[in-house]
């Protein structure tokens, strides 16, 4: 017979034809089911004392969720989410030298997403797909991904792999005094390039115990297409100015190991390292430490500290060494040689009744990082998380 | 932590241990206490072996008290609390039921007279278990009376089992007396155990689950057991107050702190209803159910939430 007329009800039926009446139970009846059966199974609590303490709260405390498998006993999960952030940087600014009217640029960035995916429970298997799509003012992706994940026989380790691919546009914002014509409004028509990154990424967690949990992380990312970005500049030997030419094709490699171990109830300590290659000839080492502590139920504090060793590109030039017979190059220092320290603390709060007893608001994160780059790039990052139930 | 299974036929049923211990030596010894504790528990409450202190308390109706373990003693005492609170839709002398006079099983094509129905079930009340305390005695009051344990034997054994796993440092596990079930502690991957409810027709399959820890789970139902009289869906279930079979529930799963209390619960609520029943299980602290009548509708408690 179909069970899909199981719908979760609290009513009267009229299918049974019992003769038993519902009662209200006495306070003493209850206290004596109570007390015989409260203490969860301990037998000293089941050998029999008439319930002689008083009970306060006869609330229904216990709270259960059901899931519902379809036929195949599997489970689904549907999820569909719509992301909206903005944000402001003073750097981006910097595209129009001469139309920097305002204090700083800030944009509005929307990406609506839709990801199904399926838990066979009992072969441990899961699979899903999603679509995302993101907008931006320069910038517009349309993103596609698969998901398989299966869990070893003990469920104690779990291999996933995902299959992602971003179909991206675009648009050359050229720096102004590279632009051909006269084109001074703020939203002209520039043209589009595409770029196309397809990832593979493989991964395995291992609960070793209760305690510690491992993950070994590998992706292996190829992108096509245009891969500078149009507004970066680069002065030659000669003074004169181009846009960052970069070969249009690049495969990275990063290769990744994560150990969280949980020490008590009040500390987790999780270490991060990666190991990253790509066919540009840059090489980097990533190990970040974080130490997240919580002060009492309500309150945590979590100082971290990232170290990267970067060997740089050999298309990456600093100001004016380019030269002109050079086929690529670029001056962004984010693809040079350099060693960089990130340091900071978050602090979170999620108090029982909301942060500023906002319902629903239901945490708070406030983080500070500090960024200092060899290169001579020096940041602070503040960053504020609120999370909205 | 690894887990550590046993399966072990135990109670006329089958139990099935399930430990997750970092001692892999020490695994097979933990598991045998449990078997031991079960074994235990059958031998006190079995009605098949003439020696054991039901039988001599069975064998001493309508004669004399007869003086049991304090365990024994205090078991029905919590079982004829049940029996109070479920206005004797629970009670321990349901094995006073004469069945001569009409046994019913799944072949059955019609349902007796109401008043041979009532004559069936005249020895079964409670009331009619005298419990002395100061003596530590237990007297069936009248000749023929019977009590057994079949409500509510699967779900003490399982809550001892449990304990003696947990005094001996076990803090993580299952044990399921064939669907009557407690959990504690967590799964190997450190989550909240997953537990199926078994669908009201096939009790191999789960139409639906949960994770929690800490609580114990029972369910009684009529699978493919029940007969069709005059068009009607009949449960093997008798009604200890009418002496009929009952009708309308298919499936009842009791959620509870104590595995006892859950076992003892699912049938009473099977027998007054879904109606009497959730109004019940609405008065119980920490006590949630949910009941799958004939047309496969399910109704809960309200401590319940569908994901």
């Amino acid at each position: 017979m179909a069970l899909c007329k199981l719908i979760a009800s609290f009513s009267q039926s009229a299918t049974d034809s019992s003769h038993y009446q519902s009662r209200k139970l006495s306070i003493d009846e209850i206290n004596l089911v109570s007390s015989y059966y409260q203490q969860n199974g301990n037998n000293s609590a089941v050998t029999g004392g008439i319930g002689t303490e008083k009970l306060n709260d006869i609330s229904n405390n216990l709270d259960i969720r059901l899931f519902m498998f379809d036929r195949k006993k599997r489970k689904n999960i549907f999820d569909v989410e719509i992301g909206i952030d903005h944000y402001t940087s003073a750097s981006s600014d910097k595209i129009d030298l001469k139309a920097n009217s305002s204090a700083s640029y800030a944009d509005t960035r929307i990406y609506p997403s839709v990801n199904w995916s399926r838990e066979h429970e009992q072969k441990g298997t899961t699979i899903g797909a999603g679509l995302s799509f993101s907008n931006e003012f320069d910038y517009q992706s349309k993103g596609i991904n698969l998901l398989f994940a299966k869990k070893t026989a003990d469920k104690n380790g779990e291999f996933t792999a995902k299959l992602q691919a971003y179909l991206d546009q675009v648009s050359l914002v050229t720096p102004t005094e590279l632009r051909s014509g006269g084109g001074f409004g703020e939203h002209e028509d520039y043209g589009t390039a595409n770029r196309n990154t397809f990832a593979a990424s493989l991964s395995y967690t291992q609960i070793i115990n209760t305690r510690l949990q491992v993950a070994f992380l590998a992706d292996l990312i190829q992108q096509n297409g245009y891969l500078g970005l149009p507004f970066h500049r680069v002065y030659f030997t000669d003074g004169s100015v181009h846009q960052e030419n970069l070969p249009d094709s690049r495969l990275k490699i990063p290769l990744g190991f994560r150990a969280n171990y949980f020490a008590g109830d009040r500390l987790i300590i999780r270490s991060y390292y990666r190991f990253y290659t790509d066919n540009w000839g840059i090489s980097a080492h990533t190990a970040d430490l974080e130490l997240p502590v919580k002060i009492n139920p309500f309150f945590s504090i979590s100082p971290f500290y990232r170290f990267t060793h970067q060997k740089g590109t050999r298309y990456f030039a600093p100001y004016e060494v380019h030269k002109a017979t050079e086929t690529y190059y670029t001056s962004n220092y984010d693809l040079s040689s350099f060693n960089s320290h990130f340091m900071g603390a978050g602090f979170r709060w999620s108090p029982v009744k909301g942060v500023f007893g906002i319902a629903h608001l239901q945490s708070m994160e406030l983080r500070y990082g500090h960024y200092n780059r060899s290169t001579g790039l020096q940041s602070n990052i503040v960053s504020l998380n609120l999370r909205y139930k | 932590m690894p887990e550590y299974k046993r399966r072990e036929r135990l109670m006329g049923n089958q139990f099935e241990f399930t430990i997750v211990v970092d001692a892999p030596n020490h695994a097979p010894a933990l598991l045998d206490l449990a078997v031991q504790e079960i074994a235990r528990i059958e031998a006190l409450l079995t009605t098949y072996a003439p020696t054991s202190q039901t039988n001599l308390i069975n064998q001493q109706a309508g004669l004399q008290p007869v003086a049991v373990d304090a365990e024994l003693f205090q078991l029905i005492q919590r079982a004829n609390t049940i029996s109070r609170i479920t206005n004797g839709a629970f009670d321990l002398s349901y094995g006073s039921i004469d069945k001569r006079l009409w046994n019913f099983d799944t072949q059955m094509d019609a349902l007796p007279d109401l008043a041979t129905a009532k004559k069936m079930v005249r020895l079964i009340d409670y009331r009619n278990i005298v419990l002395d305390e100061a003596n530590q005695t237990v007297f069936l009051k009248h000749k023929g009376m019977r009590i057994g344990f079949g409500g509510i034997g699967k779900g003490y054994a399982a809550a001892c089992a449990k304990n003696v796993l947990i005094k001996a440092g076990v803090q993580n596990g299952i044990v399921n007396a064939s669907g009557d079930l407690c959990t504690w502690g967590y799964q190997e991957n450190g989550q909240a155990w997953t537990i199926g409810i078994a669908h009201p027709d096939d009790r191999n399959k789960a139409f639906s689950g949960m994770h929690i820890s800490g609580l114990a789970v029972a369910t009684s139902g009529n699978y493919e057991k029940f007969a069709m009289i005059a068009g009607k869906k009949y449960s093997h279930t008798i009604d200890p107050k009418t002496g009929l079979p009952i009708q309308g529930t298919k499936s009842v799963t009791v959620i509870a702190n104590n595995a006892e209390l859950a076992d003892a619960l699912t049938t009473p609520i099977a027998v007054m209803g879904i109606k009497a029943g959730l109004a019940l299980v609405e008065q119980l602290p920490n006590v949630a159910c949910i009941i799958i009548d004939d047309c496969n509708q399910m109704y809960t408690s309200s401590n319940i939430k569908c994901a």
